[in-house]
């Protein structure tokens, strides 16, 4: 994406909360964690309700702009159940992983806090403005330390990703090719002596070249949420399970299918030897039912 | 001495009678006038039939000759006037007689010989309403005009025949009179379903757009088959019937779409227009308004490939004949109304690079450029096409040896049956509306005509808050519904067939992530 098309975009004045304020480096609402890295933001200009319990439990979600149906997956079931539990997720607002995993953090009902790149009067990117004001609804944060409409470029991401890397805990790498800011993101963690965890990728995607090779160097493996909770010493609290509803015959088989593998209509009907008619009939269905969603021609089994 | 020799002009696809008066005056400078607001093509003719004349052995006369085309205020326009005006000035030469009741219309090549003319079936429907006996036309376009049976068509090749002709000579022998029910038997085949394979979906909606005249957009990555399935619609279309394909004919005899030597239209059309077509080549219009692409493809399925690469204003330009049926246009040289009644087959890549979504090539496109590549076709455009589907790249090599796959490989023919079936259930149930089929219906028919059950109306709230349906989209959901009831000879939309028809609506708006 060029920098030049960051379009400045004011929040919809539909979000209620639109309460706005500069935290200090001095003051004792700073919040500590952030405090204890090499060159700290002076001021911390913020959107939101500023709560300092927001800040107790941190995880940074960060990932590729080319997130795969894999990485989504990933994000819509570890980052939900973690957020679920009371963990806030810390991200960097961009379309892709970020958006996802704030996205995953507010479908789990838990907080998020988003770290622009530019002031906190712009909306980048422009179109995420629905995303934006969600954030703030659900007593969640848009932080940044550029004031006011103050443009993104080339060198504030990398200054962004050592706010989001230095508010947390720990940071969890999703998808990340192998030059690619997440990774950057990863080392500032590293250097501020925080828990990395990486989700592992197959080995042919380019977009998990970064997180298999964090892998390798000693991040942490992250299959379920557990691994990420147990960090934080939480339990795993108990989602609304829209699985509850029970499955019979026909859906059911075509659930299991979907468990193992992510299809296209025209192969399942293939595969159950029956016509897209029907088969597109019961899909539809089970969408409705949520037991599977799809995501461009391919539906996938619904984990949560 | 005056001789009068009648004739026509088409204006749009309506025909009006012309009398072509040569005079040739026995004082005066040897010249040769035509009156009677000539075109230049029209008055250009003086040289053919001058020379046309010449090179026929006969000597042209050293008179003054004036032609007048009646009604003098209406332009005249084509080169058709050549042999009317040829014939007048021969018969005060050769002194025959020109058969009462007779039209003439062709053009003179420089040797004598007569050249292929568009509009002859018009004249051919003009004459059978005037009552007009006999018709001299060129030998290529004979058979168009030669479809009513109290009409003499004669094949005219050369000037010198019909000389001989009229003299009493040599006779020409009148074309037979062709049936068109049976020259509609002879259609040519179309390109068959059974040939594509995999796309089990996409062939299923491309049937239902079939079976119910509905609108359709296709979206896939290049080379996923898009085009063949758009192709292979006119084969799965119910036939055309007399007076359909006579429409089509009429539109097609006046843009000069008619091969030499052909006669009336047998199959649907299929008009795939590039994305460089200009408004006026798709609506019609220009000077002397002509029909545009829409109004060829009436009848029959107007196949724009890469939708979203036709300039706006052009695609938006749609919108009324899609709703109407017809377009009628207004210019300074006349006005005319087409017929356009066809069936919108769209197609369009997923994302600028083509991509996305692709099982193995990555896509190379940011969500801000796919938005802005989506954006291109508006909302109420996409609101008339009622069925969407994504087409799947496939993998040929490996469906061609799959038997499951083969399975499903389904002829034209067997299609075209159901598709035939649904149209006639169709064609009962409008029987006292002014619309032929589901796709037409508005809200007040859909009310009428579309009985949900309480299982299927809950059905469809229900969808409506899980897949955020417009109220547009309502009621195109009812529409598809509709016809997947009468494919399957349903009387009542079963929760199925609603279930089947969400399978088909838009994503193409929907926010990506």
């Amino acid at each position: 994406m060029l920098l030049s098309e960051a379009v400045e975009v004011k929040p919809q004045p539909t979000t209620k909360i639109m309460e706005e304020g500069v935290i200090n480096i001095e003051e004792e609402k700073y919040p500590e964690l952030l405090g204890k890295i090499d060159h700290p933001p002076r001021k911390l200009y913020h959107r939101g309700h500023w709560d300092e319990d927001i800040f107790k439990n941190c995880l940074a979600v960060v990932g590729s702009r080319k997130m795969t149906n894999y990485g989504l997956m990933a994000v819509e079931k570890i980052v939900k159940e973690v957020a679920a539990a009371g963990v806030t997720i810390v991200s960097g607002f961009m379309f892709g992983i970020d958006a996802a995993s704030h996205r995953a953090a507010l479908d789990g009902g838990g907080r998020t806090i988003a770290v622009m790149p530019c002031g906190i009067n712009l909306v980048h990117p422009e179109y995420q403005g629905e995303l934006y004001g969600d954030i703030l609804e659900n007593q969640g944060l848009i932080i940044s330390e550029f004031e006011g409409d103050f443009p993104p470029d080339s060198w504030t991401y990398p200054k962004r990703n050592r706010i989001v890397a230095g508010l947390s805990k720990a940071t969890l790498i999703v998808e990340a090719a192998m030059k690619s800011g997440s990774l950057i993101t990863a080392g500032f963690a590293k250097k501020y002596k925080r828990k990395l965890f990486a989700l592992p990728g197959p080995i042919t995607s380019k977009v998990s070249e970064g997180t298999n090779h964090l892998l390798k160097n000693g991040a942490s493996l992250v299959t379920s949420s557990k691994d990420i909770l147990d960090f934080y010493g939480l339990r795993n609290s108990p989602l609304r399970n829209s699985n509850g509803q029970k499955t019979e015959g026909r859906e059911r088989e075509i659930l299991e299918l979907l468990k193992s593998e992510a299809m296209e209509i025209d192969d399942i009907s293939r595969k159950f030897g029956l016509s897209a008619s029907e088969i597109g009939a019961t899909l539809s269905l089970m969408a409705m039912k949520g037991l599977v969603f799809q995501k461009g021609r391919r539906y996938f089994a619904n984990f949560n | 001495m005056l001789i009068k020799i009648p004739s026509a002009l088409n204006i749009g696809l309506k025909t009006l009678g012309v009398d072509v008066e040569v005079n040739i005056a026995s004082r005066g400078m040897p010249s040769f006038d035509i009156v009677g607001l000539a075109s230049k093509a029209v008055d250009e003719s003086k040289e053919r039939v001058r020379t046309a004349i010449g090179n026929s052995g006969i000597s042209f006369p050293s008179k003054k000759i004036t032609v007048n085309l009646a009604p003098a205020d209406v332009p005249k326009e084509g080169s058709f006037y050549d042999l009317p005006m040829a014939v007048g000035i021969l018969s005060s030469i050769v002194q025959f007689k020109i058969p009462e009741s007779s039209l003439f219309f062709g053009e003179l090549s420089l040797d004598g010989s007569l050249r292929r003319i568009r509009g002859v079936f018009l004249m051919a429907i003009f004459a059978k309403e005037s009552g007009i006996k006999n018709i001299f036309v060129s030998k290529q376009s004979a058979n168009e005009a030669a479809l009513f049976k109290e009409i003499k068509v004669y094949p005219v090749e050369r000037l010198s025949q019909i000389v001989a002709h009229l003299g009493g000579k040599q006779l020409i022998r009148p074309v037979e009179c062709q049936e068109i029910e049976l020259e509609l038997e002879k259609r040519t085949a179309e390109f068959d379903m059974s040939e594509i394979l995999g796309q089990e979906q996409a062939k299923r909606a491309v049937e239902i757009a079939a079976a119910g005249g509905h609108n359709i957009i296709m979206i896939g990555s290049p080379g996923s088959g898009k085009t063949m399935l758009a192709r292979a619609i006119p084969g799965i279309l119910p036939s055309l019937n007399k007076e359909e394909s006579l429409e089509v004919t009429k539109i097609y005899s006046v843009t000069g779409n008619i091969p030499s030597g052909g006669s009336i239209i047998r199959n649907r059309p299929f008009r795939s227009p590039h994305h460089s077509t200009s408004l006026v080549g798709l609506v019609g219009g220009g000077d002397k308004p002509h029909p545009g692409e829409i109004s060829l493809a009436h009848r029959g399925v107007l196949f724009l490939d890469e939708f979203n690469e036709f300039p706006r204003s052009v695609l938006e330009s749609l919108r009324q004949p899609l709703e109407d049926g017809h377009v009628s246009i207004t210019r300074a040289g006349g006005r005319a109304k087409y017929p356009a009644e066809f069936m919108l087959v769209a197609s369009a890549n997923p994302c600028p690079c083509g991509y996305l979504n692709h099982p193995t090539k990555s896509c190379a496109c940011t969500p801000r450029e796919i938005r802005n590549y989506r954006k291109r076709i508006s909302g109420p455009l996409m609101d008339r096409i009622d069925l969407y589907v994504e087409v799947p790249s496939v993998d040929t090599r490996n469906l061609s040896q799959d038997k499951r796959a083969s399975k499903f490989l389904e002829t034209s023919a067997t299609i075209k049956k159901r598709v035939e079936k649904a149209r006639s259930l169709q064609k009962n149930r409008f029987q006292e509306e002014p619309i032929h089929c589901n796709a037409e219906m508005k809200n007040s028919h859909i009310k009428k005509h579309c009985f949900l059950s309480p299982a299927v109306e809950g059905l469809l709230s229900k969808a409506g808050s899980s897949f955020q349906l417009s109220a547009r989209s309502y009621f195109k959901m009812i529409k598809v519904a509709r016809t997947i009831a009468d494919l399957e000879n349903s009387k009542e939309i079963e929760p199925t067939h609603m279930a089947e028809a969400l399978q088909y609506r838009s994503h193409f708006h929907d926010e990506l992530n």
